[in-house]
């Protein structure tokens, strides 16, 4: 009975569903107490409690590791190429390196981008990022489920993580709202828990969020992201290059996988991505590939204003002159796959007993593939913040050193996330003196290279 | 022109310590408790940190700035003690970092630090005059921290009584945001030192009697911004941590850190700074001839 109460949770009101909330919490004798309890497991989650074990001041704290999905299966390195891919940048993969999975990954496969070419379909402005001399790699594409088995073995070697599967939190109660000193959660299947401190990882709707009591901003793009991997012409050469290029619609991405194999990442329209996905597959390669290409409603004037930059800074119309990515020629069956895009911020990331990483706390449009670094740049924090914490003596709920892991994260989420915001509203309009605009913007950027350092190091990290 | 820029600071410090004088006065009339034995003043003290028990704990209420203490003022009295090399090295960097380490927290009032030296693995003891406050400290150490029960002993004594039946015996003592409350230095250094083993520290945290610290400290915290209860600091009471020095010298303690430090109010936070202008903490090692 009461769980089809809570079943229709959406409908019931809060003070219902807090009635319930309790009974359900109350009737429950006894709950296995952890030191720091993680909601989700996904690769921030993960990840965490992966550098939470490797961490030297922490080893003696009891975590544990809640997934709703079954038991991980595993990668298999010698398999096809997944379609959910993250560009890595330099920042996360340290992290892997202090948690011991980077050798993990490094023996299995990934592609480093040596560079990374972004241009658009209104105007010839172009930005090209790339370490001198191709010395060291801009970011690098590895496969979701790769990070996730690496980071996976090292909990499970970990003696202080304990990982339980098909655990769904039904409800958390956090010491602000029950006055009492631990974060308290049950589980769906009646199991229950307390906590020193509950951490949220469960993803942009997250159920710790909402009972922290957080504000959160968000906002639909109304955009779906198409995924696709794809195989590539023999003019691919060695495939390091990650182009990106901005159509009215919206960006479409190709990251390379292998000499021969690219992923894509598509963001449109919901009814032209529903289109994207049920096209024919050669339809859907030619479409690809027109992306790429096709040239959309010029707007001269910006042209003229990019050559006359150009010519001003001395360069030659032909070192400008875009390149293009190599050609489609097949998509891999079954990896056409598609998922909403969104804007989310949670106004505030810590309260007593509880904090939140990754998507629970922050969601961005993934055309500068930030979302998932931003999420392991929160680990690290989050770790540093705990160590740090915990070696003062203070409890690992207090806010008065969470608070210190929040900042640290809004001063590096908040200008990356308005960043990408801004470069999303700005590419969504074929309006001319936007273009212009932003084309002069991009090919300043282009041409004075302190400005393009710094965009560089503020996302490659 | 040194004699303009003087006379107005003067006749200031005139006028509000008239201020000063009528809030005291007004909080002396009320409440009730403390000890028989102590003067009028002291006895104000302790009546006026009593009024504050119930809101002690309270991160967000009038301690909000001694909770944000904590922030440095662990660090340093974990890190005094660490580097004096009494500390077994695989303790260092662990959540155990103080295990054995016998503690005396002289005015320790509701358990502020007292509780999260305890969670180093501290044994400590904290004795206060506020039988208000030791109540109220208790109470949060067996309902919030039953896990530290056994490491921490809460006293209402004097510490010359106290120093008196436990002479030598504790590896630190921390006399931490409580010098600037109390009239006579000398007679509670020595007795802190009394207490302390040879070769053990002696912490030390308050605020400099200083021009800049008494305007930003009390006019400003206590009368503008209201951070700080009024009528908490004096400036006839404040100390320099030179004159701290002299005294811990007489007693035989070398004094071997003194950091300054001072507090923002607008993100409630402590930072370390380079100068002692503001407030300080201090580290003396008791001679171990």
């Amino acid at each position: 009975m009461l769980s089809l109460f809570l079943h229709n949770g959406g409908a019931a009101s809060k003070g219902q569903l807090r009635y319930v909330a309790t009974r359900l919490l109350s009737t429950t004798t006894t709950s296995e107490h952890f030191d720091i309890v993680i909601g989700g497991g996904g690769l921030v989650g993960t990840t965490l409690a992966a550098a939470l074990a490797k961490n030297n001041t922490l080893a003696d704290k009891r975590v544990l590791l809640l997934e709703g999905a079954e038991e991980f299966k595993g990668f298999d390195a010698s398999g096809p190429y997944q379609n959910r891919v993250s560009a890595i940048n330099k920042n996360s993969i340290e992290l892997f390196k202090s948690i011991g999975a980077w050798s993990h990954i490094e023996a299995a496969r990934y592609k480093p981008v040596k560079q990374m070419q972004v241009w658009e379909s209104n105007s010839d402005a172009l930005i090209q990022f790339q370490h001198d001399n191709f010395a060291s790699d801009v970011a690098c594409i590895i496969e979701n489920d790769l990070i996730l088995d690496a980071v996976y073995t090292r909990v499970r070697e970990a003696a202080n993580v304990q990982v339980l599967n098909k655990a769904r939190i039904e409800c958390v109660r956090l010491p602000k709202n029950t006055g009492g000193r631990h974060s308290e959660l049950k589980l769906q299947d009646g199991r229950s828990f307390t906590c020193e401190l509950l951490i949220g990882a469960d993803g942009a709707n997250s159920i710790v969020r909402k009972q922290m009591g957080v504000d959160v901003f968000s906002m639909n793009y109304d955009r779906m992201g198409v995924v696709a991997t794809l195989e590539l012409n023999d003019d691919a050469c060695d495939n390091s290059v990650a182009w990106q290029r901005f159509l009215p619609n919206g960006p479409v991405a190709l990251l390379p996988l292998t000499d021969k194999l690219s992923s894509l990442v598509w963001s449109t329209t919901v009814s032209q991505a529903k289109y994207l996905k049920e096209l024919p597959p050669a339809e859907f390669v030619e479409a690809i590939n027109e992306a790429f290409c096709r040239q959309n409603a010029r707007v001269e004037l910006a042209d003229k204003a990019v050559q006359l930059l150009n010519s001003f800074f001395g360069q030659q119309a032909t070192q400008q002159q875009v390149q293009y990515p190599p050609r489609v020629c097949g998509v891999k069956d079954g990896s056409r796959a598609s998922f909403p895009l969104g804007f989310l911020h949670a106004s505030s990331y810590v309260s007593t007993g509880a904090a939140l990483v990754g998507d629970a706390a922050h969601r961005v449009h993934p055309l500068a593939g930030q979302g998932v670094n931003l999420g392991f740049s929160d680990v690290r924090y989050l770790v540093e913040s705990l160590a740090a914490g915990a070696y003062a003596g203070f409890k690992l709920g207090d806010t008065q050193h969470l608070i210190k892991y929040e900042r640290k994260c809004l001063a590096k989420n908040v200008p990356i996330m308005l960043g990408v915001h801004g470069l999303h509203k700005l590419y969504s309009t074929e309006f001319s003196p936007v273009v212009l605009l932003r084309s002069l913007g991009v090919q300043l950027t282009q041409n004075l290279p302190p400005i393009k350092n710094l965009f560089m190091k503020g996302a490659m990290g | 022109m040194l004699r303009n820029s003087v006379y107005p600071h003067s006749k200031l410090l005139q006028t509000l310590a008239k201020v000063l004088g009528r809030c005291n006065n007004s909080n002396s009339s009320t409440g009730g408790g403390g000890s028989a034995t102590l003067d009028a003043d002291t006895k104000r003290e302790v009546e006026h940190h009593e009024n504050q028990a119930t809101d002690w704990w309270n991160q967000n209420g009038t301690m909000e700035a001694l909770h944000a203490l904590n922030e440095i003022r662990v660090p340093f009295i974990r890190d005094g003690i660490v580097a004096r090399g009494n500390v077994k090295s695989h303790y260092v960097n662990t959540t155990k970092v103080l295990k054995g380490q016998c503690l005396l927290e002289v005015g320790c009032g509701g358990g502020l630090l007292t509780e999260q030296l305890a969670r180093l693995g501290a044994q400590v003891t904290g004795i206060d005059l506020a039988d208000k406050l030791i109540a109220a400290a208790k109470v949060h150490l067996t309902e919030l921290s039953p896990e530290l029960s056994s490491n921490v002993k809460y006293k209402m004594e004097p510490v010359n009584q106290h120093a008196k039946a436990n002479c030598e015996r504790y590896d630190a003592v921390i006399v931490s945001e409580v010098l600037e409350h109390v009239d006579d230095k000398v007679a509670l250094l020595e007795a802190c030192v009394r207490s302390l083993r040879p070769g053990g520290s002696i912490f030390i945290t308050t605020l400099n009697k200083t021009l800049p610290m008494w305007v930003a400290g009390v006019a400003v915290s206590e009368y503008v911004l209201n951070l700080v209860p009024r009528g908490t600091h004096h400036w006839d009471k404040m100390i320099s941590p030179l004159d701290v020095q002299r005294i811990l010298d007489t007693m035989n303690c070398q004094t071997v850190l003194v950091n300054g430090s001072t507090y923002d109010f607008w993100n409630n936070s402590w930072r370390w700074i380079n100068t002692t202008q503001m407030c300080y903490a201090l580290q003396a090692v008791k001679d171990s001839e």
